[in-house]
């Protein structure tokens, strides 16, 4: 197990928002969390890298590579943020700063986690920007002289820049068109195969579970209400709430799902 | 400035206004440039024989009470009163971007008891404070400087916390903090440069401001003590010559006024350069 969420609740002092979480991720799988918007699904996924604001509480316990990240001291979680657990996020505009140039975000997280040879920094943000079929023009570049799909491939580059265990993606597809967004996690999934890291994919669309996933869980009102493998879950839904967001999804390929009519036809 | 809005395009108008306060930096800094590299005469050093003469080629702007020259105390003057307002600026610049910075940065306790310190700083008003510190320290201009520092850096801790406190919330620094960059680096690299705007317009408008204040309280004799030339001191000084040699008030009351205007187009100007939304809607 990569990672292990043990009873993990979120929540300030009046209202618990996630609620009694558990679930594990093996090393080197595609983990999908589903559910509406929220549910929980964020605020779980940021509380893995101790990334909440502070009048949200924590209990439980968040097993990652052994360690309970928790009980970890400030610098020690900092070793480990970007360097063994990295994120992508669904904003892709506002995740780089704007005075900055794409090289010099590369530089910076690689001078934070001790590598002082500038040659050799320059020489893996290149390649980095490479591996993600982007060329080295985009060093000099600032966030807003690129396209979303060319930033949210800049961010997978960051992402992967220091090889991490685990990726969390929140939502990466969400403002993206749906042809830059299918090129994006093709494109993750290619990068997920050569580096053999592990992902956990917060989303809400029903498409790329079933295309990508290898086990999900979903996720209603900061509850798992049903996980498992991806084929047992699409095929044979559980609950009732699973069973209501699959038949929400929408297939292009056949028609409505039965049991909706088209609006108008009424 | 609206009492000078002459109707002009906005933007002309705004390069005529950079270009009056561009040339009158550039006169300025040049005239003390030159106090500095050629002094006639002793500022402080008096000589009753040649009191209150006229316009000369030796002095080119006559001489005061004391006989000394008043072209030089007028430029040494500039420099000190200048120099100090500079040096009060500076310094509360120094106490309150940081603090704003951290306060907006780290929320929570830090920012409640950052911002409940400069609440307290900010009940007294610089006059009251600046009075009270020269009656419990003495008069001087030392002292007038650390009332100014203390009553100021509370507006730029607010204004810094305000920008700070909204761009935090957003992603890219929820990327570096989670790409494991120290609190310290985030602080100064992704979130100094974004107030560095704001905090520069507010500094220039202050800075008229404060060289008023000092003048001010030069005059009423609680800010720089004689026989250092000083704008206001010397204001004070030639009081009692008014009736017969009035262009001894006159010297050093331009001086202020066309400082304090032109700190004031410059302010209005970078105002302008700064203001993002007004740029979207021309």
């Amino acid at each position: 197990m990569i990672l292990s969420l043990e009873q993990v609740s979120i929540g300030t002092r009046e209202k618990k928002i996630v609620d009694n979480v558990s679930l594990s991720i093996r090393e080197g799988e595609w983990y999908a969390l589903v559910g509406q918007s929220g549910s929980g699904k964020s605020l779980l996924s940021q509380a893995i890298g101790r990334m909440l604001s502070p009048n949200l509480q924590v209990e439980g316990k968040i097993i990652f590579n052994d360690h309970d990240l928790q009980s970890l001291s400030p610098k020690e979680i900092r070793a480990i943020r970007g360097q063994k657990l990295a994120y992508i996020f669904q904003d892709y505009q506002g995740s780089f700063t704007p005075f900055r140039t794409i090289g010099q975000h590369f530089h910076e997280y690689q001078k934070a986690h001790g590598n002082r040879d500038s040659k050799s920094r320059k020489a893996k943000t290149i390649e980095a920007l490479e591996s993600v079929g982007l060329d080295e023009t985009l060093y000099k570049r600032y966030p807003f002289q690129l396209s979303g799909g060319q930033l949210q491939r800049v961010s997978i580059a960051l992402a992967l820049l220091l090889s991490p265990d685990l990726i969390i993606a929140d939502e990466i597809t969400t403002a993206l068109d749906s042809v830059s967004g299918h090129r994006v996690l093709e494109l993750l999934a290619k990068r997920q195969k050569e580096t053999g890291c592990t992902i956990l994919f917060i989303t809400h669309d029903w498409r790329h579970v079933r295309r990508y996933a290898t086990r999900l869980a979903v996720m209603k009102n900061g509850k798992i209400v049903e996980s498992g493998g991806k084929h047992r879950i699409l095929d044979h839904p559980q609950h009732e709430y699973t069973k209501q967001l699959i038949q929400a999804a929408p297939i292009l390929q056949r028609g409505l799902p039965s049991g909706l009519e088209e609006v108008g036809s009424v | 400035m609206t009492g000078l809005s002459i109707r002009l395009p906005r933007a002309k108008k705004n390069r005529i206004q950079a270009g009056i306060a561009l040339l009158g930096v550039v006169f300025f800094s040049a005239v003390f440039i030159y106090t500095f590299l050629y002094l006639r005469h002793d500022p402080v050093l008096t000589d009753l024989d040649r009191r209150l003469l006229g316009m000369s080629l030796q002095h080119p702007l006559g001489t005061d009470q004391l006989g000394r020259d008043v072209l030089t105390r007028l430029l040494l003057g500039g420099q000190q009163t200048l120099g100090y307002s500079l040096l009060a600026l500076m310094v509360a610049l120094f106490i309150g971007v940081p603090f704003g910075i951290i306060s907006g940065y780290k929320r929570g306790l830090v920012d409640r008891v950052f911002m409940r310190i400069g609440d307290a700083f900010l009940s007294f008003p610089d006059t009251i404070v600046a009075i009270v510190l020269s009656g419990l320290m003495g008069p001087g201009i030392g002292n007038l400087v650390l009332a100014i520092v203390l009553v100021k850096w509370v507006s730029y801790a607010r204004l810094v916390r305000s920008t700070v406190l909204s761009e935090s919330q957003k992603d890219y620094v929820l990327i570096a903090r989670i790409n494991g960059l120290s609190s310290r680096k985030i602080m100064r690299k992704h979130l100094l440069p974004h107030v560095v705007g704001h905090v520069l317009v507010l500094a220039s408008l202050d800075l008229g401001k404060i060289i008023l204040l000092i003048s001010a309280f030069s005059y009423i004799g609680l800010g720089a003590q004689p026989p250092m030339p000083e704008w206001g001191a010397m204001l004070n000084d030639s009081r009692p010559y008014f009736q017969s040699r009035p262009e001894l008030m006159i010297y050093p009351g331009l001086a202020i006024v066309s400082v304090v205007l032109l700190t004031n187009m410059l302010g209005d100007y970078l105002r302008d350069r700064f203001d993002v939304k007004k740029e979207v809607q021309q």
